[in-house]
């Protein structure tokens, strides 16, 4: 076993880990998300009290809105993976990555060319109406540049050690990576070019892509590595674990088209994606079983705030899977689509799942920096205060869907659907209290207590063990 | 064993780049080339592309996040085609760059908003949405104004005009473009019938519309029902004691009616609430249930405070006659029933004397003043004071409510 001084003093005991850029990210991706989440919540706010801001366009609700959804998924969720992933990548392939110049740069632009800049030009007016791709197109630009430099930042080091070895999280590190940046200009780029409903086929694509390309490969290389990292059990089963990685990347990218069930895009394509919806839920079942397999003996809160949350998220992916499998079919599509009950997905989707498996992946690396300040109880806290808000958040929502599409199947006047909604919407703006007391919690949990209480948490739960003895079980062999 | 490995991983990559690559085809380049075909079979010859304005206007749109909340999409549902009208057919969004679907509806569909909101109702409801919809959500853009709902800068005109193209081909298009695009469209039988199986093109129930048929209202004594939906639907623009004050009326020209000062028939109510004034604010509310509209019709009528007419002596009439005749039959016809042979020339019918009945005050005025925003021009360049007086008095006996004729 290796003391904390020891590590203190050759804290990049090989692999190498860059804690400065995992500290870096981290931070950015807590500070992006608390503004991401202001802008929610004000934008929440504006729906009861639509007169808030008065004359001011830089606030109103449409620009919000767009800054709200990209701001979480550039903003906190890229931070947080890239965080993850100078700790991740060299425990999982004992190499460096390609460059800390490299991960300046990559940091540099991600920030201040693509979220800072996005934001702002959003406000003051310049952005595409694309969900998910609401910043405008110069940004975009940046975004692919940075996409690329983060390909040879973290790629490299995987394909020096030989494919044959990898495991799970590096292949969802490298499909999300590749894939993300596929995806991504078509999303961008291809409906400013491609009018109307030809455009919204690519659209509905990217939609999909965005969640399935980008965030769930890599909030699932998180789940994957942490899992066996903190329980020091290796997972239940490889070939499952790959069996799911395949074929969720079969299926993923043909999911897209069931963001416009009946519309005039061809039939047999909307079909087509509703099965793909159908059996995709079947390979998250897969995949989720698999991972709590895993979890078996760390207890259904597990004392490792890391593991927790990594946990946590596990059980709302298959919630969240298993809800879209569910209203992608027609029978249901026909009445909530539109409706808050898909508002609630996403939150479940990005609130829950994606963001618990980022902010344990973040714990997770944080715990190992050995100069990181580190405050357990600040993290437990954050983690009750987050569970209550997302539950109550999407089931609120979930409701408040319900009941539009009621009103929606009648011949009630329009204004009745709003009227009979606002109450969940107070409360939906409420939840916001936990859910950003949670999240301020989570910022101060890194950034108060001791230096290296991290360090010590870990060694005290579970044993501190080198980054070596980690990366056998992060092995196909092992398993 | 390790090359057999690399390989079944290099199979597997190539996979997945396969089922990328397909989603893309299957899901993004075919069902492009099939809308591309059913847009060449079923495009009228030349739809209007955007103005330069209609362009800017479209931008406004999409950076205000509009299409977040408003869809632009009517689905092959029957409960979408009832709501909003005939489904979405793809030559109608072939100059939408980029789309703007959405797929969220907080406010209705507005796929076929073109033709249902007069302009000064649109604007005035970008100024101030609330000021026109009680419990409206929708964020207000001041900003596009210079500081009241009539002075619009040229961004609110040019997101008006945008507004305007909404739906606007497809009805341009008319029967002649329904009929060839339904015989042309290699599409089943189920994409026909809500594509062009619609009895309406534009469902919206606000949509005004100048002839028509219209429920015969009972009389209500829900009194309660009626103050509702007074509040929730005619206060804003009519006020809350119906004198056209409302928080909504400043912006709107011609301005609401002050419902103290007409007493109307209640045909014309009946007609007027279900299929609103046509070419000017008034919507139809044909949304509301008949109970509502009955209830709503009793409180119309209680506003109004009748008027005893002093004895006017004959010649007064008989001067009033003659002036009519010569100066106000043209247009709002011989016997006072707006069908004058010059009404069907104006976007706002005259008023029809037979069924509404103005106060002596509102009659003078408006022959003083002229009515703002409709044809009615002053006279007092035309006619002397006591001509003025004359009309006035005897347009009021033109008046046989619900008596029939």
């Amino acid at each position: 076993m290796v003391s904390i001084d020891a590590m203190r003093e050759n804290p990049a005991s090989p692999p190498a880990v860059e804690t400065s850029l995992v500290y870096a990210h981290g931070l950015a991706a807590i500070v992006t998300l608390l503004i991401s989440v202001a802008f929610g919540v004000l934008a929440s706010i504006e729906l009861l009290v639509p007169d808030l801001v008065g004359n001011s366009p830089w606030l109103t609700w449409g620009r919000l809105r767009y800054d709200h959804t990209q701001g979480i998924m550039l903003g906190w969720l890229g931070n947080a993976f890239f965080a993850f992933l100078y700790h991740g990548v060299p425990v999982l392939t004992g190499r460096r990555v390609t460059s800390v110049k490299l991960g300046q740069w990559i940091f540099g632009l991600w920030n201040f060319a693509v979220v800072v800049p996005g934001w702002i030009l959003v406000l003051a007016g310049f952005s595409q109406p694309l969900e998910w791709a609401e910043f405008p197109l110069v940004i975009d630009a940046f975004v692919v540049l940075a996409l690329l430099l983060a390909l040879l930042q973290f790629l490299p080091p995987f394909f020096s050690r030989g494919l044959e070895d990898l495991y799970v999280s590096s292949w969802y590190i490298i499909g999300g990576l590749v894939f993300t940046l596929l995806a991504y200009p078509m999303g961008n780029f291809v409906p400013e070019l491609v009018p109307g409903a030809r455009g919204a086929a690519f659209s509905g694509l990217w939609i999909h892509d965005a969640i399935g390309l980008f965030v769930t490969p890599l909030a699932l290389a998180v789940i994957y590595f942490v899992i066996p990292a903190a329980t020091r059990r290796p997972i239940f089963s490889h070939f499952l674990s790959m069996l799911g990685f395949w074929l969720l990347f079969f299926l993923y990218p043909l999911n897209g088209t069931h963001h416009y069930v009946f519309s005039v895009i061809p039939m047999s394509a909307q079909i087509g994606a509703i099965a793909a919806s159908t059996l995709l839920g079947v390979d998250v079942i897969l995949v989720v079983a698999n991972l709590l397999l895993s979890l078996r003996g760390a207890g259904w809160f597990p004392r490792d705030p890391a593991l927790r949350f990594v946990g946590t998220g596990t059980v709302f992916y298959l919630i969240v899977s298993i809800q879209g499998s569910v209203q992608a079919q027609m029978a249901v599509n026909q009445s909530v689509h539109f409706s808050d009950w898909v508002v609630g997905h996403s939150h479940l989707a990005m609130l829950g799942f994606a963001t618990f498996a980022a902010a344990g992946g973040l714990i997770h690396a944080w715990q190992r920096i050995p100069w990181a300040r580190y405050n357990a109880v600040l993290l437990d806290w954050a983690y009750w205060l987050l569970v209550a808000g997302v539950v109550v958040m999407v089931s609120d929502l979930t409701i408040a869907g319900l009941v539009e599409a009621g009103f929606w199947q009648s011949t009630a006047p329009w204004m009745d659907s709003v009227r009979a909604v606002r109450p969940y919407w107070l409360v939906r703006t409420l939840t916001a209290v936990p859910i950003a007391a949670g999240f301020i919690t989570l910022l101060l949990g890194l950034v108060t207590g001791n230096r290296g209480d991290g360090l010590r948490a870990v060694q005290q739960e579970v044993g501190l063990e080198p980054v070596e003895a980690i990366a056998p079980r992060l092995a196909p062999e092992v398993a | 064993m390790k090359r057999v490995l690399r390989m079944s991983y290099l199979v597997a990559g190539l996979g997945g780049v396969g089922f990328f690559v397909m989603s893309i085809l299957l899901l993004g380049v075919w069902p492009g080339q099939a809308l591309e075909e059913q847009i060449r079979q079923t495009k009228p010859d030349r739809p209007l592309a955007l103005t330069a304005s209609e362009k800017r206007g479209r931008v406004i749109y999409a950076r205000e996040g509009c299409a977040y909340c408003h869809t632009q999409q009517i689905r092959y549902l029957s409960k979408d085609v009832a709501r909003f009208g005939a489904a979405t057919l793809a030559w109608e969004t072939i100059f939408d760059y980029p789309h703007l679907w959405g797929t969220r509806r907080i406010g209705p569909d507005l796929s076929r908003e073109a033709t249902v909101r007069s302009s000064d109702w649109q604007l005035s409801h970008l100024y101030a949405p609330r000021a026109l919809v009680v419990d409206s959500v929708m964020p207000a853009f001041p900003w596009l104004f210079d500081g009241a709902p009539d002075r619009p800068k040229q961004e609110a005109r040019d997101l008006l005009d945008y507004l305007e193209t909404l739906g606007r081909n497809r009805a341009l298009a008319g029967t002649e473009g329904e009929a060839h695009a339904r015989n042309a469209c290699n599409c089943s039988q189920d994409e026909k019938q809500f594509a062009f199986g619609s009895p309406v093109l534009n469902a919206s129930p606000s949509l005004p519309r100048r002839k028509g048929d219209f429920p015969k209202l009972a009389r209500s004594s829900d009194l309660s029902r009626g103050q509702q939906a007074y509040a929730r639907y005619c206060a804003t623009c009519h006020g809350n004691r119906g004198e056209g004050d409302g928080p909504g009326a400043a912006g709107l020209h011609p301005r609401p009616v002050n419902l103290s000062e007409q007493e109307y028939s209640a045909d014309r109510l009946g007609f007027s609430l279900w299929n609103g004034v046509a070419g000017t604010a008034m919507p139809a509310w044909r949304e509301l249930t008949p109970a509502d509209l009955s209830a709503l019709e009793e409180i119309v009528r209680g506003f109004h405070v009748a008027q005893s007419d002093p004895a006017i002596p004959p010649a007064v009439l008989a001067l009033g006659a003659r002036v009519y005749a010569a100066r106000c039959a043209q247009c709002h016809g011989e016997n006072g029933a707006g069908d004058g042979s010059a009404a069907g020339q104006f976007a706002i019918a005259p008023t029809n004397f037979r069924t509404q009945r103005p106060n002596l005050a509102a009659s003078l005025r408006a022959l003083r003043d002229g009515i703002e925003g409709t044809p009615m021009a002053p006279w007092t360049n035309e006619l002397s004071e006591a001509e003025l007086s004359a009309v006035a008095y005897f347009v009021r006996t033109l008046y046989i409510g619900d008596s029939n004729p």
